[in-house]
């Protein structure tokens, strides 16, 4: 699809924006000036070999979602790929560029630290699953070693 | 050319845009054709019409309540919009109705009928963000938004479908249906905000509130041909947009011009005390700017600096969307403006920052839907299974996707790689667009590479559905303004697909984006930018 060119990154550009560091890349990868390829998008050269891949059952622990064997494979395989097209961001020289949080940044929007009662709590509790007058209800949670 | 093409000569083309003195707004659900084959007047803001015929006595809220009301239930079963129908309506337009016969004030919105994305908390009234974690959920206040709109004498007509939490850009990841592309129903509408865009192109709505994190709002506009504004980051207050990307999320706007956008955004903008992100800059009045045609000088434009983006029209764009977009700068140029090309080097790297940040900002986002305080609890043995169980069946694919994403990139160990390095592509995406907007007044480009495609086409493929993002997302890593507004027609459908310009502004500067946005569409030869008939229309 033409669509498919407009993931990769365009290296061409005033070289001051981007530099390849020539220690990052596999001698085999050259830095070229023109719409790098698909192919070398997906290529495990790009990757620094420190980041492993994901491994998707410890992070959908780590997330607390529950994911079916198929699910695995098939959410695995989509992440994976999308990750490695993540790893083009590893080709941008960013050594003295301050890290920006969101676009503007204007600062004291603070409130004071006291506390306001909400008028609606009967909505609020229409909407817990399992209330017991005060309390909200909970199975126990299981100590791992 | 592309933009002269005529809006197809149906008999239902409903006559909403021009009131003549003679016709009620009761007629807008019915088959009259009022525009003879040789005179296209320039769309008119339906908010301003409608005040008029309200205060004039020519018809009443109720009157017009009914005949969207109406229009939806024609329309819903081959549209699928809206996700929730209020059933306050007709209550809420008599009282209105009662006001005005009591000689009593009514607000600048009254009885505009909008719809509301279904991420934006409307008290009383489902808020499901299109998911089925949060299937009967009814929040206990409104958004500041919607606060706002209420405030106004707006009328909330219902909430429309979307992409769940915001994350798709055709409305196919809703967990409960897919919205139809007015203008060819194999066609999807665009999304995020997808049931949005299309409420308003099929005249179920006059205008519409959606949200924009990587182009939520642009995008849809472009696939459906109506007008999306998306305000500055901090414009307009965050409070009761369910958050997906705290640093990206804007609330935007639609309608079916410019005016009815921008007077939307000015109602619904300003500074609140329940969003710490929310900017205390002053509102100008920018609602009250848009003057009639006839008072346009010969260049009204003259002297307006504007920037192509060159990035946006090279390999993978459509070549009738990058002629649709080289006629709109002509035209630009013929109302006066001095249209060069300019460069965003870091224009590419935005895309996978992007997803990044907003997978990233998603998963922390996204744990609060626990099963434990609202939404649907899938009870277990044990708290962790209870988590997992409710999030694991309650969230769709797309959702559980890039919360894995983001909880990969931001792992001990791989946050400075991924994270980290991501906000630092964000800072000099924004210094190249700093650097443009210091030697142009707007910036345009398309506001997707393509018309809207086929239902299912990109549906298993997450990177080609990316791809689509490119024009969109630099916009909200650096936080500023946008309009998209439909510019021509390219070939597909019954009667060709509609392709939006996008324009962007500095920061905190919609007034010069509404200025020439509006001047764009009220001069654009055969402008009108109306679906064909929808089958079983009477």
């Amino acid at each position: 699809m033409a669509t498919r060119a407009l993931l990769a990154v365009v290296t061409a550009s005033p070289p001051r924006m981007i530099q390849i560091k020539a220690s990052t890349f596999s001698s085999s990868l050259k830095f070229q000036r023109h719409i790098t390829t698909i192919g070398r998008c997906f290529s495990s050269d790009t990757n620094p070999s420190v980041l492993q891949p994901p491994d998707v059952s410890r992070l959908a622990e780590t997330a607390r979602i529950s994911l079916t064997p198929s699910e695995i494979e098939e959410c695995g395989a989509k992440i994976r790929q999308v990750i490695d097209w993540f790893g083009q961001l590893q080709q941008v020289d960013v050594s003295s560029v301050e890290p920006a949080i969101r676009a503007e940044m204007e600062g004291g929007n603070l409130r004071e630290d006291a506390p306001e009662t909400f008028e609606n709590r009967e909505s609020i509790r229409a909407s817990i699953p399992s209330f017991d007058e005060v309390y909200l209800k909970v199975p126990k949670v299981l100590n791992k070693e | 050319m592309l933009s002269t093409l005529q809006p197809p000569r149906s008999l239902t083309l409903l006559p909403f845009r021009r009131f003549h003195g003679s016709k009620t707004i009761a007629s807008l659900a019915s088959s009259s054709p009022t525009l003879d084959a040789s005179f296209v007047s320039p769309p008119q803001s339906q908010i301003l019409t409608t005040r008029r015929s309200l205060l004039s006595g020519e018809t009443t809220a109720s009157e017009i309540a009914k005949s969207y009301l109406s229009r939806i239930r024609l329309t819903e079963p081959q549209l699928k919009c809206f996700l929730h129908v209020s059933e306050n309506v007709l209550k809420e337009a008599q009282e209105i109705d009662q006001r005005i016969s009591r000689g009593e004030e009514v607000g600048p919105l009254a009885g505009v009928v909008i719809g509301v994305k279904d991420n934006i908390c409307t008290e009383g009234m489902p808020s499901t963000a299109a998911s089925r974690i949060l299937e009967h959920y009814r929040p206990p206040f409104d958004a500041t938004a919607v606060k706002k709109i209420k405030e106004m004498g707006g009328i909330v007509v219902g909430k429309t479908n979307m992409d769940e939490f915001g994350m798709g850009s055709t409305t196919e990841a809703s967990a409960f249906q897919v919205t139809a592309n007015p203008w060819d129903l194999t066609r999807v509408p665009g999304g995020s905000s997808g049931g949005s865009a299309a409420a308003v192109a099929a005249r179920q709505c006059m205008v519409s509130l959606g949200s924009d994190t990587g182009g939520s709002v642009r995008q849809p506009a472009s696939f459906c041909g109506v007008v999306g504004l998306k305000p500055t980051y901090g414009r307009v207050s965050r409070f009761g947009l369910m958050a997906y990307a705290s640093s990206l999320d804007v609330i935007g706007c639609f309608g079916s011009t410019v005016a009815d956008a921008g007077m939307l955004l000015h109602a619904v903008s300003g500074y609140d005390r329940f969003d710490s992100t929310s900017s205390k800059q002053d509102v100008p009045e920018f609602d009250t700017q848009f003057l009639s045609m006839d008072s346009f000088e010969s260049k009204p434009l003259k002297g307006v600096r504007v920037g192509l983006i060159r990035e946006t029209l090279e390999e993978g764009v459509d070549s009738g969307v990058r002629s649709a977009t080289q006629e709109a700068a002509s035209h630009l140029e013929a109302l006066g403006c001095v249209v060069t090309e300019v460069s965003l080097p870091s224009f590419s790297l935005g895309l996978p920052a992007y997803y990044v940040i907003a997978s990233s900002e998603s998963s922390s986002n996204l744990s609060r839907y626990d099963g434990v305080r609202y939404g649907n609890q899938v009870m277990a043995d044990e708290l962790n299974k209870l988590y997992e169980c409710s999030r694991g069946q309650g969230f769709g694919g797309e959702v559980k996707m890039r919360i894995l994403m983001g909880t990969y990139a931001l792992s001990a160990g791989y946050y400075d790689a991924y994270y980290k390095r991501a906000q630092q592509v964000r800072t000099l995406i924004r210094k190249d667009f700093k650097a443009a907007l210091d030697h142009n007044d707007i910036l345009i480009s398309p506001a997707a590479p393509s018309a809207a495609y086929k239902i299912g086409e990109k549906k298993d493929d997450p990177l080609a559905m990316y791809a689509g993002d490119i024009m969109t997302v630099n916009v909200n890593l650096a936080g500023l303004p946008a309009i998209v507004l439909p510019c021509g027609l390219v070939e597909g459908g019954p009667s060709g697909l509609p392709v939006g310009l996008q324009m962007i502004g500095a920061a905190f500067d919609e007034e010069k984006l509404l200025k020439v946005g509006h001047i764009f569409e009220q001069t654009l030869k055969g402008s009108g930018f109306v679906p064909p008939t929808l089958p079983n229309v009477a």
